[in-house]
């Protein structure tokens, strides 16, 4: 969470101080995404500052609604104190204690998410850039789903909903739903541009129960998506 | 944008492909119900699928055995045999991947449960949460 109110300062600090250095340019676009039995919708609105005297390199800030739906898709444990067995920054280079994590099959997720996101990007031609972004903070909706909580030989059905609350912050301390994309851009004009990478999604659900309850109780389950994407683009506003 | 949408579907239609399913061919558990003793018992009755059946639960040397015998449904994927306290499977043992769609077969119960506690037998489609068919058992 400090790292990022503290990235945000820095963007915005960095607008105001170079405000007339920098160039602002506005996106707005659409993405899907298609995985194994499972998609994606994004609306996004981002706005970019370049920078540097050639304004190659571009940071920026935006809002995106992702909806996501999919069939019997697979959660984990999410708590990084099970997966990891500790919840600080170091547990990036931990590996998963696999004991401690026990699966949710969700017959059918679907999850909505509003999220603001950052993005980083760089143009290699004057019409093809590439770039990634990701959820910071957000929240996300959706119904209650029917749900198996598979422990071995043993299981409970059970029922899930998502999530509320969405906050990026390392590994598996990442809490809720939060997407994020490699891609590239190519602007067939001056307005509209065509993208395509892929998208790491992370949809998370809360069970209404804590089924898990060794080796310690948990309600908290995440299904990490790798998805294709393809997006249109239109720029709204470009000072360069 | 149409070309965008075809590609779309061609690839949601090359991840959309059901995999472990059930073998049809018939079986014949050699698990011999004369030398343990039946504890329960109820008739499998499909639902919104084929499936029919007798289930018993036997004791055998400390373990319960599900025998299914005699048994036949329809195929599908991921079958399993699901021995649970309720209708609705709320809390269930796995007994295993459902051997074949016809003939009789045995599952052993993992572990040492409370057999009092479980009233129902169930034919159950992990991957896609389904129930194929259910006994209750008496």
């Amino acid at each position: 969470m400090k790292r990022l109110v503290l990235g945000v300062i820095v963007l915005l600090t960095a607008h105001s101080s170079f405000s007339q250095k920098t160039g602002r340019v506005n996106y707005v676009d659409a993405t899907i995404g298609v995985g194994s039995y499972e998609g994606t919708l994004s609306l996004a609105y981002l706005h970019n500052w370049n920078l540097g005297t050639k304004r190659k390199l571009s940071i920026g800030l935006g809002g995106r609604f992702t909806s996501y739906v999919g069939q019997n898709q697979y959660y984990s444990t999410a708590p990084a104190k099970l997966t990891s067995g500790s919840k600080g920054p170091l547990v990036i280079f931990k590996n998963d204690i696999d004991a401690n994590i026990d699966t949710l099959l969700v017959k059918s997720p679907q999850v909505n998410s509003l999220n603001l996101f950052i993005n980083i990007d760089y143009a290699v031609s004057p019409k093809l850039l590439v770039g990634f972004n990701i959820d910071a903070i957000g929240f996300s909706f959706g119904g209650r789903k029917q749900a198996n909580y598979i422990n071995g030989s043993s299981g409970k059905i059970t029922e899930g909903s998502p999530t509320a609350f969405n906050v990026l912050l390392v590994s598996d301390n990442d809490l809720g739903s939060l997407n994020s994309e490699m891609y590239a851009r190519y602007f067939l004009n001056e307005k509209w541009g065509i993208k395509a990478g892929f998208q790491f999604l992370f949809t998370e659900y809360k069970t209404t129960t804590k089924v898990q309850t060794s080796p310690e109780e948990n309600d908290r389950f995440r299904n990490k998506s790798l998805l294709f994407c393809l997006g249109l683009t239109y720029k709204l506003h470009n000072n360069q | 944008m149409k070309n965008l949408f075809i590609l779309c579907l061609a690839l949601a239609m090359i991840t959309c492909t059901a995999d472990n399913v059930t073998p049809t061919a018939p079986v014949n558990s050699t698990f011999d119900t004369s030398k343990a003793i039946s504890l329960k018992k109820g008739t499998l009755v499909g639902i919104g699928h084929t499936a029919s059946g007798e289930v018993n639960i036997y004791s055998d040397n400390g373990k319960y055995v599900i025998v299914l015998d005699p048994y036949s449904s329809q195929s599908g994927p991921d079958l399993k045999v699901y021995l649970s306290k309720d209708i609705n499977a709320s809390e269930y043992i796995n007994a295993g991947k459902l051997q074949s769609t016809t003939g009789k077969q045995s599952y052993t119960v993992p572990g040492t449960p409370d057999i009092s506690e479980y009233h129902f037998v169930h034919i159950w489609c992990e991957q896609f949460t389904v129930v194929f068919g259910r006994a209750e058992l008496k």
